[in-house]
């Protein structure tokens, strides 16, 4: 727009506060997909360009060979139906566990239940690494340790997926779920066909929350696996990589497995993400 | 009817509270029983033998593990203030960017903010490893363009952990913001309107108006951080290995390398238990400040 066209028009030009606003947003943008984008231009550039100094920040001739190279040092295919099992799995134990247990505490009255709820809510909050060494020594005991059971078998049910669905159920009406029980049906039926259908979103989120988080996770999966290179999920798969021809030559290779371990998540939250925020901004709001 | 009930509820809750207490609580307790053990973690638990507080003593004391270990409670002390300070009030200021009158730009500022936390944070180490790296790594390149020198980032002692927190705060900050967003959303408009009319400026509904209103917000948000943050593994465990010289050896790292890989499940324990303690003795202190607050 032209100093001479702004005169004329009666248009409210951006204010100096706005500019700066916008500006900032654009600054705060820029830095946080910075190192995403960094990683996706650097797995497609050749190994020479990633030598170079001064650095070439956009390849030239982009191709996919360091995805062809990540191939031949990890079993890609293997680590990643690897990581969908587990993910899979444990998302679906994790969301039946969770709207039963969910159910029964905002739906029932029994004797301890708030003591019992709350015992669960400090479960919640205990980080991992609390746990791990007899957890460790439990899952080994009952024969689980180095196999895809003993990764998923210990997270088939979470605290969280339970306050979660615990909060979203009560908004369920009463008389809903009286009218069933009137007809005969069971409290099972009653959970499948009236609860459920009630809590969609909660539930989209809780399975989509479970997903990420169990593809990503890192700390169990290497413990308990022991070296078993067979059952590696794709995050342990890549950590090989960096200590593969370790230094500057590896920097293609290293950013090519990385961008493959994000891509299934991000995807996911892509399409997904208002059932994300939802969530979080549920459970903060009604906690 | 009420008897029907409450088999129905036993029958709901049977699954997931048998799961979480054999595979949470026991184990919790286990570590707590294990503390005051003499075991290995190579051998059934029916081998420990009760030592009392030889654990903690060692832990605490003057030798080489009390060393380790007193250093990797500082340490993670050290980087858990650092990623609360601040992704805090980064938190709060991308809120505020994210909840304004430019609805698409805010939204869309969200996403990229929140994308960053469903990245693997072993991808997050793997890519900035090589962000970090001294001479072709990108932050020193652009560090070069402006005129300062190169950073030593990861391989000093001084600048590795803050390194990590940096990072740390990269890929969680857009969690945060949710937050903040979700807290802000919840301060009705009226309020500002008629601060306005007492003729407040935007700086002083800032400080009488949104903050005091946050408070609540922030708390959880303190909470959740400080747990996020001493769980803190992949980048120590797969670059730094909790060098330079100990310097950016954490808890976490720290409890899995005695307790699992030199099986030193008693030693282990014991530092666990600190762990939980801390937790606690900090988070009580959180809620009691908050209360206090209140009550003001």
């Amino acid at each position: 727009m032209s100093a001479g066209s702004s005169s004329r028009l009666p248009r409210k030009r951006p204010s100096g506060r706005k500019a700066l606003l916008a500006t900032l947003m654009l600054v705060v943008a820029v830095a946080s997909a910075f190192p995403l984008v960094w990683m996706v231009l650097s797995s497609l550039k050749t190994p020479a360009e990633s030598m170079q100094v001064p650095p070439v920040w956009i390849p030239r001739t982009p191709g996919l060979d360091a995805y062809e190279k990540v191939s031949g040092v990890v079993n890609v295919g293997r680590s990643m139906w690897n990581s969908l099992v587990i993910a899979s799995i444990t998302t679906t134990g994790i969301l039946v566990t969770s709207m039963m247990a969910g159910y029964a505490f905002a739906k029932y009255h029994f004797p301890g239940r708030s003591l019992l709820f709350s015992v669960l809510i400090a479960a919640m909050f205990l980080p991992p690494i609390v746990t791990l060494i007899p957890l460790y020594r439990l899952v080994g005991s009952i024969g689980l340790n180095a196999s895809l059971a003993g990764i998923i078998v210990p997270n088939l049910a979470n605290a969280f997926g339970i306050f979660l669905m615990r909060q979203f159920i009560a908004g369920v009406p009463d008389d809903l779920i009286d009218a069933a029980r009137m007809d005969g049906a069971s409290e099972l039926l009653i959970l499948y066909k009236i609860v459920a259908p009630s809590v969609a979103p909660a539930i989209a989120a809780l399975a989509l929350f479970a997903f990420v988080y169990h593809w990503n996770s890192y700390l169990w999966p290497l413990t308990v696996l022991q070296g078993n290179a067979d059952a590696y999920p794709i995050v342990i798969s890549l950590s090989r990589l960096l200590s593969y021809n370790r230094g500057a030559m590896n920097t293609g290779l290293v950013m090519a497995g990385a961008t493959l371990a994000v891509l299934p998540p991000l995807i996911l939250f892509v399409f997904l993400q208002r059932f994300f925020v939802d969530s979080i901004v549920g459970s903060a709001i009604k906690g | 009817m009420i008897q029907r009930y409450r088999a129905s509820a036993g029958i709901m809750l049977t699954p997931a509270v048998t799961l979480i207490g054999i595979f949470i609580l026991l184990p919790m307790l286990l570590t707590v029983w294990l503390s005051f053990q003499d075991w290995s973690t190579q051998t059934p638990f029916a081998s420990a033998s009760f030592i009392g507080l030889d654990n903690f003593r060692e832990i605490f004391g003057p030798t080489s593990v009390g060393r380790d270990f007193k250093g990797a409670l500082v340490n993670t002390a050290i980087y858990t203030a650092l990623s609360v300070i601040l992704i805090l009030p980064l938190s709060v200021a991308f809120g505020l960017m994210v909840y304004q009158d430019d609805v698409a730009g805010g939204t869309a500022l969200r996403t990229v903010l929140f994308s960053t936390y469903m990245v693997p944070m072993i991808a997050v180490a793997l890519v900035w490893s090589k962000l970090y790296s001294p001479s072709e790594g990108p932050f020193n390149q652009m560090l070069g363009l402006v005129g300062i020198g190169p950073q030593p980032w990861l391989s000093s002692p001084r600048s590795a952990l803050i390194s990590i927190v940096v990072l740390n705060v990269w890929q969680q900050v857009g969690y945060f913001t949710v937050l903040a967003i979700a807290g802000l959303t919840q301060i009705p408009g009226s309020l500002y309107e008629a601060a306005r009319l007492d003729g407040a400026n935007r700086f002083e509904q800032f400080r009488f108006i949104t903050l005091p209103l946050m408070r609540r917000t922030l708390l959880f948000s303190a909470v959740i951080a400080i747990i996020n943050a001493v769980q803190v593994f992949e980048p120590v465990a797969l670059i730094t290995q909790g060098g330079p010289v100990g310097s950016t050896n954490v808890l976490t790292y720290h409890i899995r390398r005695v307790g699992i890989e030199r099986a030193q499940g008693g030693l282990g324990s014991a530092m666990a238990v600190m762990l939980m303690l801390s937790l606690i003795v900090v988070v009580c202190a959180l809620f009691a400040l908050a209360n206090r607050k209140d009550q003001e």
